[in-house]
């Protein structure tokens, strides 16, 4: 291993590195959610959403054509493919027969998928909901976090967490995608797996730290670097299969979980950097020492790692 | 686990796991099985069954070939068909693409009339299967294709009926009690009676009996000067219990409305609060169930009133005073038919309960010769969007013999006002209005594509995975491909055999990245394997080591996941839920099948291999 105590090692720097990428992604984030807003899904706005086939390829712009002539209201339009559209109208809009004229086109040829309706109440309290639930599992994975880890590297975890969410968040800002319930199950699923990155860093952190304590050989850098390099593995390959599938999805599963498969894609990505350049970076910021480590063995850990 | 097993010597205790893990794998394998055979909706056929009826019915009864020859006609190719009785027409049928049963189960409704038509679906699997009790998993809407509702319950207005009903029953209290010096007031929370001192006795008496037929209200009393108030209004609890009620009421009511239409697997549960969640699988078509479900149609009898009373509309103008008291309502009658009068106007025709009855008995015995006016009550939505009741007096006629708990209702607008209000009467009404807040179709197609698209998924993301584990880790990457495909397994066995899980396509999802997450587990215990074997440790206390060591963090970052899948399963609704219960669910298996299972298999592996080499780790 290279002497960290004089000169920063590359683990030291590219960590160092990646944090300021962290930071900075954090900002663009926020400066894309603050100028550009979220571009909500109907579950959280409430209105009207048709899915509907045409028999022939029609482009988006003649097909929105068409249906301004007998819709009078505002409506939006999205292909999915040149036979494949959805179209969107807001709660108030008056019931055009659009549709029934659409269907009988008989050049068309024109099949309803799928219809929906969601009420503007119900679609704010699902926002509210969300949100609750965003909170919520924050509160709660918090308490866990303080309980088993010291609270520095609790605090790099959280951070690294808060971090995966808001870059999501900003992508979708950024990218304009349909922010919608399904996305917002994928941002509590980015949760817990952000965490698991963070924890299993942390939980290499913590034993080396106990294992070193007696002699204090190493600096705390040392040890964090080492505890990144021999779970190195481990993220790199879990990160891996678990991209893997979520790609499959992504690839195949067709419309309704794009915007899911997405947002748990860059969630992971970003979860990874995030579980080595903040998650285990922060708490040697903050000053962790092996004091922190030492005899307090907790004793629930003790327990737990009995239980089996 | 087992406590005497620390006694016996170490091979037979393993054993005695191994024995309960392999247990537990071949009964969830087992509960598994079922999915391979997916379940095919059959369409029942059957002649509208009503005692009055049946004779003249029996004559025009379409016959089984011409029933057939009529799908086939119309593009639903009959597959298969099953005579189920001899004498009457009742029919089982299994089209070719079963996702056109909703629309044959409408084509059928308008072409036979006499028809009744349910949408049924039929396991396929092998009948020891279904004698277990197996059944495959419930998908969700989306992947089966149907019509959702959510419905809002207006609780404000439905306590708002019930004060009104208090206010109008205190009148007549006072009425009764002769208790002249009470007067009766509205206020903003309810009524309230004024009394001079002089009147404090009959005051007394009026409040005891408002307060003694209307348990769910509560009095308070002030004075101001000499004159006593007292308030009436909802307590905290009778507001609690009297929301509770009319949801329950409200939920069975629509659960008797679906019945009535024909729609056998629906779904309907409390949302929240004061929403009812409504999944109709395989229907099509929602204007007939939304023209029913949320319909708040009832039906009140009244005696007439010459002074006093309330007025109400006449529904072809002008209007009238009624007796603010109903004889008896809508919720006492057992049965309703529509039919016609000998001019060929519609009816309904009415049987009551046995309380209905006799109310009706007793009144009509004492006014014969005297009017009685049916009252059709409806909630509809104004242009300012507010819930609005609108009640019209739509038939009055003198009684002119002693009725009994059978009767009809005449002047009906039309035959289809005729027949909805028969299936509202009989199904029970609403008390409290409804609104649609949310509705979504997905057709047939759709739901059949999802599956299809999540399917596909699913097997590429397990491909890459497998190949990838075998790659990296060969033979311990055998054991964890083996591991995966067990927690496969073991997650389907487990989705299938709990109660109230439903697969959605958000679940689905869940499932693959379970498949991806679940690699974890084995990924870190051969990461600590391999680190055990290069501090040199012989291979099978390595893997033991390597298992102990792992497990506290396996632990740490799975539970992380699972307050996290929780807290989505208590917020989420519908696909969602599906979401978090797979996530849950997936965890559980993955450990058990990543730390619990694998361990054995490597074990197993491992000690075999050692005993064919001798000692040679």
């Amino acid at each position: 291993m290279s002497n960290s105590n004089e000169k920063m090692s590359t683990t030291t720097r590219l960590r160092l590195s990646g944090l300021v990428l962290s930071i900075l992604l954090v900002l663009l984030s926020v400066i894309g959610v603050a100028t550009k807003g979220l571009n909500f899904g109907l579950d959280f706005t409430g209105g009207y959403l048709t899915e509907f086939t045409t028999a022939v390829p029609i482009s988006e712009a003649e097909l929105a054509k068409k249906i301004s002539y007998y819709h009078h209201d505002d409506f939006t339009l999205s292909a999915q493919s040149s036979q494949h559209f959805q179209l969107r109208e807001a709660e108030q809009a008056s019931t055009s027969p659009w549709l029934a004229t659409l269907t009988q086109d008989e050049t068309l040829g024109a099949e309803v998928l799928s219809s929906s309706y969601l009420g503007s109440q119900v679609g704010d309290e699902l926002f509210e909901q969300g949100c609750l639930a965003l909170f919520a599992a924050m509160v709660a994975v918090m308490i866990y976090l303080a309980l088993r880890f010291e609270w520095r590297l609790a605090l790099g975890s959280v951070v690294a967490l808060m971090h995966d969410v808001v870059v999501v968040v900003g992508l979708f800002a950024w990218l304009q995608l349909d922010f919608n319930l399904t996305v917002l199950a994928s941002l509590l699923a980015i949760i817990g797996y952000s965490l698991n990155d963070s924890i299993i860093v942390g939980d290499r952190v913590r034993e080396l730290l106990r294992l070193d304590s007696t002699t204090q050989q190493a600096s705390v850098n040392t040890v964090i670097n080492e505890s990144i390099k021999s779970t190195l593995t481990r993220t790199l390959i879990t990160s891996g299969t678990t991209l893997a599938t979520v790609a499959s999805v992504w690839l195949l599963a067709g419309a309704p979980l794009q915007g899911f498969s997405i947002a748990l894609f860059v969630g992971i990505v970003v979860g990874t950097l995030s579980s080595i350049c903040i998650a285990a970076t922060l708490p040697q910021l903050l000053g962790l020492r092996h004091e922190n480590y030492q005899v307090k063995v907790d004793e629930q850990s003790q327990a737990l790692m009995d239980m089996p | 686990m087992l406590k005497n097993s620390s006694k016996k010597p170490q091979l037979q205790r393993f054993k005695i796991s191994y024995m309960a893990m392999f247990l537990a794998l071949v009964l969830l394998a087992l509960s598994a099985l079922p999915n391979l055979y997916p379940a095919k909706s059959w369409l029942h056929l059957s002649t509208t069954q009503s005692q009055q009826h049946s004779q003249q019915l029996l004559a025009n009864t379409p016959s089984q070939k011409s029933v057939i020859d009529f799908l086939n006609q119309h593009g639903f190719l009959v597959e298969q068909s099953i005579q189920v009785a001899q004498n009457s027409l009742s029919l089982n049928v299994l089209l070719q693409e079963p996702t056109k049963s909703a629309a044959a189960q409408q084509a059928l409704k308008s072409e036979f009339t006499q028809l009744n038509a349910k949408i049924v679906t039929h396991q396929t699997s092998p009948d020891w299967l279904q004698s277990l009790g197996l059944a495959p998993i419930k998908l969700g809407l989306d992947l089966n294709g149907g019509v959702l509702f959510v419905l809002d319950v207006d609780l404000v207005k439905a306590q708002q009926e019930q004060l009104d009903s208090a206010y109008e029953q205190t009148k007549t209290i006072i009425r009764d009690e002769k208790a002249r010096g009470v007067r009766v007031q509205k206020n903003a929370h309810g009524f309230e009676l004024h009394a001079l001192p002089a009147a404090k006795s009959d005051l007394a008496v009026v409040q005891a009996n408002v307060l003694k037929r209307f348990e769910r209200l509560m009095a308070t009393a002030h004075s101001q000067g000499n004159l006593t108030t007292v308030a009436f209004s909802f307590s905290e609890q009778g507001s609690n219990a009297f929301d509770k009620e009319v949801m329950s009421q409200t939920l069975t009511t629509l659960r008797g409305r679906i019945e009535e239409l024909g729609i056998t697997e629906a779904v309907t549960q409390r949302q929240g609060k004061q929403r009812i969640r409504i999944e109709l699988p395989g229907v099509q078509d929602p204007s007939e169930a939304k023209r029913i479900i949320g319909a708040t149609a009832s039906l009140d009898f009244y005696q007439l009133k010459e002074i006093g009373g309330k007025t109400f509309n006449l529904q072809n103008g002008g209007s009238i005073n009624l007796d603010p008291i109903a004889i008896f309502s809508g919720q006492h009658i057992n049965n309703a038919h529509a039919g016609r009068d000998e001019w060929g106007k519609p009816l309904v025709q009415l049987s009551l309960d046995s309380q209905g009855g006799e109310a009706m008995s007793a009144f009509s015995k004492r006014n014969i010769g005297k009017p009685m006016a049916t009252v059709y009550s409806e909630y509809y939505k104004n242009t300012k969007g507010e819930v609005v009741k609108k009640s019209e007096v739509i038939n009055v006629a003198n009684i002119a013999q002693h009725l009994s708990s059978q009767f009809s209702i005449t002047n009906m607008q039309s035959p289809q006002a005729a027949q909805d209000l028969a299936l509202l009467l009989r199904a029970g009404s609403l008390t409290a209005p409804v609104t649609i807040v949310q509705e979504q179709t997905i057709g047939p197609s759709l739901g059949a594509d999802n599956i299809h698209n999540g399917l596909a998924a699913l097997m590429l993301g397990m491909g890459i995975t497998l190949a990838f584990m075998a790659l990296w880790y060969r033979r311990l990457g055998l054991v964890a491909n083996i591991a995966l495909l067990l927690n496969l397994t073991a997650l389907v066995g487990l989705m299938s055999l709990l109660p109230g899980v439903v697969l959605t396509l958000p679940g689905i999802a869940g499932l693959v990245l379970t498949i991806g997450m679940a690699v974890d587990t084995n990924v870190i215990i051969f990461e600590r394997i391999k680190e055990e074997r290069r501090k040199g440790r012989a291979p099978y206390q390595a893997i033991e080591q390597g298992y102990q060591q792992a497990f506290a963090t396996i632990f740490d970052a799975n539970i992380t996941t699972m307050i996290t899948a929780i807290i989505l399963y208590g917020i989420g609704y519908g696909p969602i839920k599906g979401f978090a219960i797979t996530l849950a669910l997936g965890l559980i298996t993955s450990v058990f099948t990543g730390v619990y299972v694998s361990k054995a298999l490597s074990q197993t592996l491992y000690l075999k291999l050692a005993n064919k080499r001798g000692a040679r780790a």
